[in-house]
């Protein structure tokens, strides 16, 4: 047998090692602690003997033992968020070393893409998270640490249990392909879920802003990068820690629907205004026949606590870490269950990790980073459409306790417990997300490394529906049974080639990096659904048992794409104040157009230290200031595959009594196919300062962008007569111009007390500024695109409509057909009569402001923290404050449901604000809100035991915290929420406000 | 710095190999789960199935989706009106019918973009050298049948919205610059489909609900009168009427044990495609429990709900509920209401079969067991009753077997698209129209006499007459609207006949506006509103 390859003169190296470890004969031991300035023992501080690769690690009670050289040796004492400090050893055998915090956040570490920088060295806009700052809130989803942190990052749920919410970097670029920024997990892509990981694995989160911090992921990185680290095994005594919180959770805001006796008076005047009999003593009369069985029973519901339950979120998370020579590992297991605040909105969570690291040799280190999570959102949730339009006086249970499946006989309404209670689904998610890497530091080339990572995912759901067959004949509906499967899968891999080379030349310094990989994603989906049961008692588990079998109709049941990239990246350093970073990636994809699926990503960053030049020392009120430049491209794919090509979809038919089934083809009319669709490519210049005054006590960043999007990928429509009503294409340029600031301030800090401040606040404003370059009425300007609602000098996404202009009162001359209590429609261009001409710019969707303050007060072992998020300048559709339902809005005041009670007009009341009861919407227009606000989102008070506690029990720690979530809001929005902006009747869903009890345990 | 440009010499000299080296057939894309448009279309069974998906399309015309908005060919007529208090639609024609309303758009959207881009890559495709064809007539079969729908869909446009764009082949690129043709043109586009149609489908259609000959003829006749040829309609109608069709003027069908007449028994289940019905040209196709048997967004026939009054909510004189859900009636929720015209003034002759009790319900018994009043008449006359809604006569076209259960309100039975009876009635107007009243009353009293109904003279025979024989005879299958827009009656019949909207309606109402959205797309060039519109 042949034995692997070693390069020459490897076995010499190894040997000399070896021998240097062992038998130099010229060495002692040195032991001792290291604290930090409260005296808490630091675990998995790096101990390196200067001018060594020699590097030892406190365990888990601070202790370490290092040998060192009779003579002359330096210890360099290093911890993440610490000042580094140098220590040359004495004659004693014990050292105690107290480390000071890095109040210098400059001298952090950050996780860049491919490698890691001290933040002085960084060029692009890099934020990182302070995982600290959310480690006394219930977070069930790293995405929430985000919220109102970061400078220019925007996060929003929708309230729901599970869900992992959205983010947005620095705005809208583009409404077709995703706003979501990439995630990079442990060094490389990451395509699950959000909620697929387990936020208290999370060592640290970095987002990267601008192009040259994220032009290495080329054509993913147009929406910003999110680099999240877990932790890996640091002392070599096992570090065990458990962590668990409680939170129960109630309504911050429910949506103001008719009372019993408000819904009566609207059945009196809607008779009236509808020139039908309107006699209070006859209102029994007008209610329907079930209504009326409630009313005579003097009963009355409220329809959201009909579909409420007790919410409460629970989470208990355990891990064990550690190192041994060789080895470090870190385990982790997480369980979080999240009852949402709506009647089966259920979320589940088991995830499980293990990060391995094992130096096989000194120039050989293989390690496996790996997930699985489990999610179980079973339970079918409470429709709220119907709870929205649920009577005061529905009839909701027949006398025999079963439930009624209309509850007013006007069968718009179904009883909203009806399929949370009858139904029966499995919603389960299964991932497994590994990442195994080899990293080799090439022996006869110092500085010269290279890493191989390959990292499968496969994810597998379940989604199964049972309805069981339902049959009475006083119910007034009938359902045959249905059972239904969908399997899905996602398997994906990614492989990388990494080169990093780095060198040190008198005052030049400089790192290279080289990447090529490729990478698969691969989608299939099966569906398959039975009918007429002739027996449920199977559920969903045997669909042989209906008559009716089917594979429902949709269209792409399989999705493969492809990707290849290269990358280089150089990083010059000069006198270690003058820093140059370039990079240039060049991807392929296939999702693109045959002649368009590559595209290049260059980008230059240039910083310069300030602070470190000699004529800045008199200039003592800076102890740092940074200056960054940066400028580059990076694209953005497409949303799904298959968007270049022309595709036929499948419908059915018969023909004849007791016909077979036919199928049919043709074209799928929702988007003509785009052979010539390209990368969308983004345009980004950053300037940015960095800076410390004041000792320390103010730190901040300070950065203007200006990006500038070509080509965007958008879904435009088109024309309904070319046959198709959408299209994905490559069109016009938007622009976006913004400023972020970032404050640390450090107010107040006495031995005792402190008082910190982290304030962020950004501004974007985005503009079009080209759509088709097309004049068509040659009037010298560019043509706005009415059917999308596109505008050159306007933001993206606006709000294009008629304006309210209150209400037509009695004897106010109107327009024919038109009454009193209907909306009066500006008459923006003045001729007379409302046309089309009559549409403006109501406003935008997007905020234009992003604000967030978080205070935090220590006194001994006592923490307060609270935390104010805030978005302004926005508006959006709000379709519920209209009176009828054209637009969608769910008001249909002539029926027996009920709907958003904010009043009408009446010929007494004469209303400026809202219509009469039965204005139809001749103009079909939507009405609209700010959803501007401001919210006291997180207040939390932790205690931490003192020592004399922990160490009777032979903790390392023990904290207590309290939390309250969502505990005010300050809006004007009718909707539920105005920072998920949920605004149709189907997803009203409240964000909850929740009160947390949480315990940290370490030993 | 000699050693950096080195370095960088050597990074792009990495990035440069692999950035070329890639292969690129990695980065090709094959559909997985879809068809491809010209890998389908190569030989008759992907035109087959491409036809089948056009049937798909016309029925979703009427059955694609649910909700009072499907019905504005028929609301606001002068046979039909709102019967739920709480819809608006065409009460005021001014303020309900506008480019913004809901039916104005999907009407327009089912024809551009359901069934003219469907029909013109049949017709489009088929011609290309890539297809192989067993013979002309093979291909020419399919193409008449694509080209009878696009017909089928100008002629609708045409009538509803006057002169729109005229769009004859497929489109791949985007296009703002479409322009009107006349109502005249477009008219004349539909009949150079139809006569290719005429010519090469077949007599006999290969399965119930396909397209035969006599759909196109019959059509052609229409068309034939808008673009003012009255003798090639009549020839058009004629070659129909001596075609394989005939009246039924026997009982038939599978309820031959229940009461019953000739005319009753085309409308009961499995009515329209019985081997004894000789008068289907053509029936849009509904199955039960059959994948395909219903449009897929809907779920059934929904005419019984939308036409069927709310007897179910009707109570009896303690105010009690006196009725309940009935398998016989099914649930309509009353939607659309006929008019007096339509329940009342039309019937000249008490033996017209059509106004039987077997074709119209007019009389309603309580059937809730609970109530003391069970089995009693419902009495008219009680002013508790809402006879807009609750209780009004119900055109038994609708009823059909609750095969989902009674309260399901749908029924799944197949649509007539296109019946003898009104062949007769359109040769009947092209007669009228060619100055022969004695023609025209010939072809009347056709229709009359199956339905045991007296002769009409010729002398009283105008084109009033003709639109208050096809009520008569054609009730809920014709679209009220086409005809009187066609003819160009609608305003002066709806003055007449409609008493909600009979005040608000203008003379500009005889056609739909252009859709908003569509004026808004064609940036292009100026696609021109409908007068009174804009």
């Amino acid at each position: 047998m042949k034995l692997p390859v070693f390069p020459k003169g490897f076995g010499a190296l190894l040997f000399f090692v070896l021998l240097s470890a062992g038998l130099c004969a010229q060495q002692r031991t040195i032991t001792g602690r290291v604290n930090d300035e409260n005296n808490m023992p630091l675990p998995g501080v790096s101990i390196t003997l200067k001018g060594t690769n020699q590097t030892s690690i406190t365990d888990t009670s601070g202790y370490f033992s290092v040998t060192v050289p009779s003579t002359g040796a330096v210890l360099v004492f290093s911890y993440v968020g610490y000042q580094p400090q140098e220590i040359t050893v004495g004659e004693s055998s014990t050292l105690n070393v107290t480390l000071l915090s890095a109040s210098s956040k400059m001298d952090e570490v950050v996780v860049v893409g491919y490698g890691s920088q001290s933040r002085r060295n960084v060029t692009g806009s890099v934020a990182k998270i302070d995982m600290s700052q959310t480690e006394n809130t219930p977070i069930a989803s790293f995405t929430q640490a985000l919220r109102g942190r970061v400078a220019g990052v925007q996060f929003a749920d929708n309230g729901r249990p599970g869900q992992g919410g959205s983010i947005i970097i620095r705005g809208d670029r583009s409404l077709s392909g995703s706003d979501a920024p990439l995630i990079i997990l442990d060094g490389v892509f990451f395509y699950g879920e959000y909620s697929d990981i387990n936020p208290n694995d999370i060592e640290s989160m970095q987002v990267l802003k601008d192009a040259s911090a994220t032009a290495i992921y080329g054509t993913r990185a147009a929406n910003g990068v999110i680099i999240i680290t877990t932790k890996k095994g640091a002392g070599t005594k096992p570090t065990i820690r458990f962590n668990a919180f409680y939170g129960a959770s109630g309504w911050s805001k429910k949506m103001n629907l008719y009372g019993p006796e408000a819904y009566l008076q609207r059945i009196l005047d809607y008779r009236r205004q509808n020139n039908q009999p309107s006699n209070p003593d006859s209102i029994r009369f007008y209610l329907q026949t079930t209504e009326q069985e409630i009313y005579d029973a003097g009963q009355t519901v409220d329809p959201w606590d009909v579909v409420s339950q007790d919410a409460s979120i629970q989470s208990y998370d355990m891990s064990v870490s550690g190192r041994t020579d060789r080895t470090s590992y870190f385990l982790s297991a997480n369980y979080v269950n999240d009852k949402g605040l709506i009647l089966n909105d259920n979320a589940k969570r088991i995830t499980v990790r293990m990060n391995l690291d094992n130096k096989i040799t000194n120039w050989l280190t293989i390690g496996l980073n790996s997930q699985f999570t489990r999610r179980d959102l079973s339970g079918i949730r409470a429709p709220l459409d119907m709870a929205y339009w649920l009577s005061p006086y529905a009839k909701l249970y027949f006398d025999d306790g079963e439930l009624v499946p209309y509850p007013v006989v006007d069968n718009l309404e179904f009883n909203p417990l009806f399929a949370p209670t009858y139904y029966k689904n499995k919603a389960l998610n299964y991932s497994i997300f590994g990442t195994a890497y080899a990293l080799v530091s090439i022996p006869q080339i110092k500085g010269l490394s290279y890493r191989f990572n390959y990292n499968p995912r496969f994810t597998w759901d379940q989604n199964y529906l049972a309805q069981p067959v339902y049959d009475r004949a006083d119910a007034g509906y009938q359902n045959t049974g249905l059972a239904r499967r969908v399997n899905q899968q996602n398997a994906s891999w990614q492989y990388e080639n990494i080169l990093t080379y780095s060198k040190s030349l008198g005052d030049h310094d400089f790192d290279v990096t080289l990447l090529y990989g490729q990478d698969h994603q691969e989608f299939d989906i099966t569906r398959a659904e039975s009918r007429n049961l002739f027996n449920d008692a199977l559920g969903y588990n045997n669909l042989n048992i209906g008559t009716t079998q089917t594979t429902p109709n949709e269209p792409e049941d399989v999705e493969i794409s492809n990707s290849v990239s290269s990358m280089a990246r150089l990083n010059y350093r000069f006198r270690n104040r003058y820093l140059l970073t370039l990079t240039a990636r060049r991807d392929g994809s296939s999702r693109f157009g045959v002649d368009k699926k590559y595209g290049t990503f260059p980008s230059a960053a240039v910083a310069w230290i300030i602070s470190d030049e000699a004529f800045m020392d008199k200039l003592t009120v800076f102890n740092m200031l940074k200056l960054r430049l940066s400028y580059g491209k990076v694209g953005n794919i497409a949303g799904g595959p298959y968007q270049s090509l022309g595709r036929f979809i499948t419908t059915q038919y018969v023909f004849g009594d007791g016909s077979p089934t036919y199928t049919g083809v043709y074209p799928d009319q929702s988007y003509m196919p785009q052979p010539n669709l390209g990368w969308e490519t983004t345009t980004a210049a950053n300037a940015g300062i960095d800076f410390e005054i004041l000792k320390n006590r103010i730190g901040g960043t300070i950065e203007y962008y200006y990006t500038k999007t070509t080509d965007m990928l958008q879904r435009q429509s088109v024309s309904t007569l070319t046959g198709f009503s959408n299209q994905y294409i490559n069109i016009g340029q938007v622009d976006n111009r913004g400023i972020e600031i970032t404050l640390n301030t450090v107010n107040i800090k006495t031995k005792q007390f402190s008082w910190t401040s982290n304030i962020i606040f950004a501004a974007n404003k985005n503009k079009i500024v080209h759509i088709k370059h097309q004049d068509t009425d040659k009037d010298g300007v560019e043509d706005d695109d009415l059917s999308n609602n596109w505008f050159i000098g306007s933001p993206i996404s606006v709000n294009f409509d008629y304006e309210f202009d209150g209400i037509y009162q009695e004897g106010d001359p109107m327009p024919a057909g038109y009454k009193p209590g209907w909306v009066r429609v500006k008459d923006q261009n003045k001729d007379g009569r409302i046309t089309a001409e009559d549409r403006v710019i109501l406003g935008q969707r997007d905020p234009k402001y992003r604000w967030g303050i978080t205070n935090t007060l220590s006194y001994g072992n006592i923490t307060l923290s609270f935390f104010i998020n805030a978005m302004q300048d926005f508006m959006a559709p709000f379709n519920m404050l209209s009176i009828e339902n054209a637009r969608g809005g769910g008001s249909f005041p002539g029926r027996p449901v009920n709907m958003l009670n904010a009043g009408y007009w009446t010929p007494e009341n004469r209303s400026n604000t809202r219509p009469g009861l039965t204005w139809t919407n001749p103009l079909n227009m939507q009405f609209y809100a700010k959803r501007d606000f401001v919210r006291l989102q997180d207040v939390s008070l932790a205690y931490d035991f003192p020592k004399s506690i922990t160490e009777r029990y032979k903790l390392t720690n023990l904290r207590l915290f309290v939390n309250g979530r969502n505990l005010a809001t300050w809006t004007d929005w009718p909707g539920p929420d105005p920072e998920s902006g949920n605004n149709t009747i189907t997803n009203l869903y409240p964000t909850p406000r929740t009160v947390t009890l949480g315990l940290n345990l370490g030993f | 710095m000699q050693r950096i440009n080195k370095i960088i010499t050597a990074m792009l000299v990495f990035t440069l190999l692999y950035g070329t080296a890639c292969k690129k057939d990695v980065l090709d894309e094959t559909p997985q789960a879809f068809m491809n448009i010209e890998a389908t279309l190569t030989n008759k069974a992907g035109f087959e199935s491409a036809v089948i998906a056009l049937h798909a399309g016309a029925r979703e015309q009427l059955f694609g989706q649910d909700g009072s908005r499907m019905w504005a060919l028929h609301l606001g007529t002068d046979e039909f009106m709102t019967g739920d208090p709480s819809l608006a639609d065409f009460n005021d024609y001014i303020t309900w019918l506008t480019p913004q309303q809901q039916s104005v758009t999907m009407n327009w959207n089912w024809a551009y973009l359901t069934m003219i881009p469907r029909a013109n890559l049949i017709i489009e495709y088929a011609e290309k050298p890539t297809v192989t064809w067993a013979s002309e007539e093979e291909k020419n079969a399919l193409v008449a049948e694509a080209r009878f729908m696009r017909a089928f869909t100008y002629n609708f446009l045409a009538n509803l919205y006057g002169g729109v764009p005229i769009v004859d082949r497929v489109y791949m690129e985007d296009k703002r610059d479409f322009v009107r043709a006349s109502r005249q043109e477009v008219y004349d586009f539909a009949r150079q489909d139809l006569e290719f149609a005429s010519q090469w489908l077949p007599v006999e259609a290969p399965a119930k609900g396909r397209i035969a000959k006599g759909a196109a003829d019959h059509l052609l006749a229409e068309v034939y009168i808008s673009l003012g040829d009255y003798d090639k309609a009549i020839e058009a109608a004629t070659r129909v009427i001596d075609g394989p069709y005939k009246l039924v003027t026997e009982r038939f069908g599978n309820y031959l044990n229940r009461p019953g007449d000739p005319f009753s028994d085309l409308f009961r289940d499995g009515g329209q495609n019985h081997v004894a019905n000789t008068e289907t040209i053509w029936a849009v196709q509904m199955e039960y429990l059959t994948p395909g048997g219903i449009a897929l967004r809907n779920q059934g026939n929904t005419t019984l709900r939308a036409f069927g009054n709310r007897y179910w909510n009707l109570k009896d004189p303690d105010g009690n509920a006196g009725m309940v859900v009935a398998d016989s009636l099914g649930r309509g929720v009353g939607w659309v209401r006929g008019t007096n015209y339509l329940f009342y003034n039309i019937w000249d002759d008490p033996n017209d079969m059509r106004n039987s009790r077997n074709n119209i319900r007019r009389d309603f018994y309580y059937n809730n067991p609970e109530s003391p009043y069970v089995g009693q008449k419902v009495d008219r006359n009680n002013p508790v009753h809402d006879t807009a809604w609750d209780y009004y006569p119900t055109i038994r076209k609708i009823e059909g077997e609750s095969l989902a259960g009674a309260s399901y309100g749908r029924t799944f039975k197949d649509h007539y698209m296109m019946r003898l009876a009104e062949t007769y009635l359109l040769r009947a107007e092209a007669w009228l129209r060619k100055n022969d009243p004695v023609m025209a009353a010939n072809d009347i009293n056709v229709v009359r006499g199956r339905a045991h109904a007296a002769p009409i003279s010729p002398d009283d025979v105008d084109l009033d007459y003709i639109l208050d024989e096809r009520a008569r005879e054609l009730m809920i299958e014709e679209l009220r609207r086409l005809t009187l827009n066609r003819v160009g009656k609608l305003v002066e019949r709806v003055r007449a006949y409609n008493p909600k909207s009979g005040n608000s309606i203008q003379d500009y109402h005889g056609l739909f506006p252009i859709p908003q959205d569509v004026i808004d797309a064609n940036s292009g060039t100026e696609l021109g509103q409908n007068d009174g519109y804009d």
